[in-house]
């Protein structure tokens, strides 16, 4: 029934269409939460070129339902920014224009950010190109630190030493807090920047083929503790426990002292929060090393387009020079390693960072990635919640890996 | 006389038959907007429960194997238990509150329709919006409710009343009463306004107490009344969806999933539709079979003398 509605009010748009001029306009989606990178390239391109992209901003949790349902409806958009962990899963589902042998005659593709191009890959094939890069990064409040008798510009290097600190400054005061993460089973945010303290520690959630849940592993028990210990020692907002994500970017408010956070907000932060002072280093791993999550976008197109040599055209502007530097200005790492160092130069020295964890970074590549990780509901997300704020953290972890390895069976 | 009684109509079946066609005119509006707008989408809902659906790409026929799974389906057990708790203590809260409130607004006193007003008044705010003002008054530092004990002295730290799955329940509870009791109270009210003066003297006159009156008197001549507004809530608590999504996006480690949430979940989330269709059409089933025990329980259609 929902596909039969859908398709005759797409007819009914396509009617519309039809009788738009010569010059190809591009209808995109782009996820909210963002930045503004992507927007303020769409507007450099619009007013620079023939062709149009129209851009429909998406809110992030929507993104993926909005698109799947509009592809079975005959009205999706051409091209999508999609958030690159589904990548797999709509390219499998055969609904992505395969962009193989065009994305290698480009010059410049072996430079492109490898992790991007992997998710864009399946079976072989590329659906998928990256559009912007976000790695996860922890970043202190140097004010706070300063305040608290701290030396603002020594990153900490240790849990140890962050939960020192954190205890420093929330000496400070009553609602001054050492630390924050959106503990309220927000999936998405706990990957991006807990898993890191067990994939820097060598250990991972998944195992390489994606076919078994490795979560109760001596690491991700010592990166709970770590997080357990922070909450009881009350260096933690009340509120982190019920944030399902709405205030991810509590740093933003200035009472926070050390939270892990990502690339886009280093470019919001600089642009739209000047009066924070702040310092950004790689997230450390809960027994050593360091790690991050590469997140951001793919580009995709969608499969039978018509305008698909605008949408190209497009996307070679967004790789080139000037595209890049606009991406970067916003917060959006460079895509391309090649010109990384010319797109940054004179900007934030602290995107630098940005780019150094890339090299460290890690995505887990899965089709459940929704199921498993983002849903709200899903395992990983209540994972979180019952781990660092339930008082069973044996029964967190047996339900989660249960939970997980039945979900990933029940695709296979 | 038996030919041509079955040739020629009497009158009288003639007529039958013509205001029988006409019965059907009346209601044919009413029949088209059911037909097209529930009998069809359920029919189709049926069918895909038949399917392997997912949102993109092909189906495929799989028989009943969607309605085997859900009786293994721990996730969904969990759904329905926790729907069953929430619906029979909101039911019952609602009512709690309702019935006093109704029998408090029924006498005429001064102020008493500003009283019904002011009781009403949260029935015309949608759910949704209900529900994120509360999400706000709830909040552990901005929001009302923590804040508001803590200056009272009452606790020393502001609570996170939606943490925990006790009070982010209860505040949930205190919400929907907030919201829907003044509606049940209206259809209370209309109830007891049903019942003839004379009754309620002359069991006065007869020497029936206050108590006498009310059980034996008001309750089984409110029957219909309750019948209506009972199975309005449980329903109403049947189909919860919105203050879980809402509020507590589930809950504390998902233990506020109700099933529409978590037919949404498998609809939307994971992609199956048609495992999303079974889950609707066995909630459908469930719903139609506790309103026929909740008529019956009732025994309204059922003359008293």
């Amino acid at each position: 029934m929902i596909k039969r509605l859908l398709a005759a009010t797409s007819i009914a748009t396509l009617c519309l269409v039809a009788s738009a001029s010569a010059a190809e306009k591009v209808e995109m989606w782009v996820r909210t939460g963002v930045g503004d990178a992507f927007k303020k390239a769409v507007e450099s391109y619009n007013s620079s070129h023939e062709n149009q992209v129209a851009m429909t901003e998406v809110p992030f949790s929507e993104l993926v339902q909005k698109y799947a349902t509009s592809i079975a409806g005959g009205q999706a958009p051409d091209a999508l920014s999609m958030d690159l962990i589904y990548n797999p899963a709509f390219a499998a589902a055969g609904q992505l224009e395969d962009l193989t042998d065009w994305a290698k005659s480009l010059p410049y593709f072996n430079s492109l950010s490898p992790s991007h191009v992997k998710l864009g890959t399946y079976e072989d094939r590329i659906y998928g190109l990256p559009l912007s890069v976000e790695t996860s990064v922890f970043a202190w409040n140097k004010d706070l630190y300063k305040k608290a008798g701290l030396d603002p510009e020594k990153a900490p290097t240790t849990w140890d030493e962050i939960t020192a600190n954190a205890e420093k400054i929330r000496a400070l005061g009553d609602d001054t807090y050492g630390f924050y993460f959106s503990g309220g089973g927000c999936g998405g945010c706990m990957i991006f920047t807990f898993t890191p303290l067990v994939w820097g520690s060598g250990a991972d959630i998944l195992s390489a083929d994606s076919k078994t849940a490795t979560l109760d592993t001596p690491e991700m028990r010592k990166a709970v503790d770590i997080y357990r210990n922070m909450v009881k020692k009350d260096l933690v907002p009340a509120g982190a426990a019920s944030d399902n994500g709405a205030n991810f970017l509590s740093f933003t408010n200035g009472k926070i002292g050390q939270q892990s956070l990502g690339a886009f907000a280093i470019g919001s932060l600089v642009t739209e929060h000047p009066d924070i002072n702040f310092g950004v280093t790689l997230i450390p791993g809960a027994t050593g090393g360091t790690s991050s999550f590469a997140g951001g976008d793919n580009f995709v197109i969608t499969k039978g387009t018509p305008k698909i040599a605008a949408v190209k055209e497009f996307l070679e502007y967004i790789y080139s020079e000037d595209g890049q530097k606009i991406m970067a200005k916003y917060g959006s790492l460079p895509t391309r390693g090649d010109i990384a160092d010319k797109v940054l130069a004179g900007l934030d020295p602290r995107l630098q960072v940005g780019i150094q964890a890339i090299s460290v970074a890690k995505t887990p590549y899965t089709l459940q990635f929704n199921d498993l990780i983002n849903s709200a509901n899903g395992p990983w997300a209540s994972f979180t919640n019952a781990a660092i704020y339930g008082d069973d953290v044996d029964g967190a972890f047996s339900n989660a890996q249960t939970e997980m390895q039945s979900i990933i069976d029940s695709g296979q | 006389m038996t030919g041509s009684g079955s040739k020629t109509l009497s009158p009288q079946r003639k007529r039958r038959r013509r205001s029988g066609w006409r019965g059907l005119v009346y209601i044919a509006p009413a029949m088209a907007l059911v037909i097209l707008f529930f009998v069809m989408p359920v029919i189709f809902t049926g069918w895909m429960s038949l399917h392997n659906w997912p949102l993109m790409g092909g189906t495929r026929w799989i028989g009943f194997k969607n309605y085997v799974r859900m009786f293994h389906d721990a996730r969904f057990m969990s759904a329905l238990q926790f729907t069953a708790y929430y619906t029979v203590i909101v039911t019952i809260a609602i009512f709690a509150v309702a019935f006093p409130l109704a029998i408090f607004v029924e006498k005429q006193r001064r102020f008493v329709s500003a009283y019904r007003t002011i009781i009403f008044l949260p029935v015309v705010v949608g759910l949704a919006t209900a529900s994120l003002l509360w999400v706000w008054l709830a909040n552990v530092d901005s929001g009302f409710i923590g804040p508001a004990l803590k200056a009272l002295g009452w606790v020393d730290k502001s609570p996170n009343l939606l943490a925990t799955f006790d009070s982010a329940f209860l505040t949930i509870i205190v919400m929907v009463v907030w919201k829907i009791a003044g509606f049940t109270m209206i259809i209370l009210l209309t109830g007891l306004q049903a019942i003839p003066s004379e009754l309620t003297e002359a069991a006065r006159i007869d020497g029936a107490g206050r108590w006498q009156r009310f059980r034996h008197l008001t309750l089984p001549l409110m029957r219909k009344t309750i019948a209506l507004a009972l199975i309005i809530s449980v329903t109403g608590s049947i189909l919860a969806f919105d203050q879980f999504y809402i509020m507590t996006s589930g809950g504390p480690q998902n233990r506020m999933i109700s099933v529409v949430y978590y037919i949404f979940n498998q609809s939307f989330v994971s992609f199956n539709l048609g495992y999303g269709a079974a889950l609707s059409i066995a909630l459908l089933a469930i719903l139609v079979a506790i309103s026929i025990v909740q008529l019956w329980l009732l025994r309204v259609g059922e003359e008293r003398p």
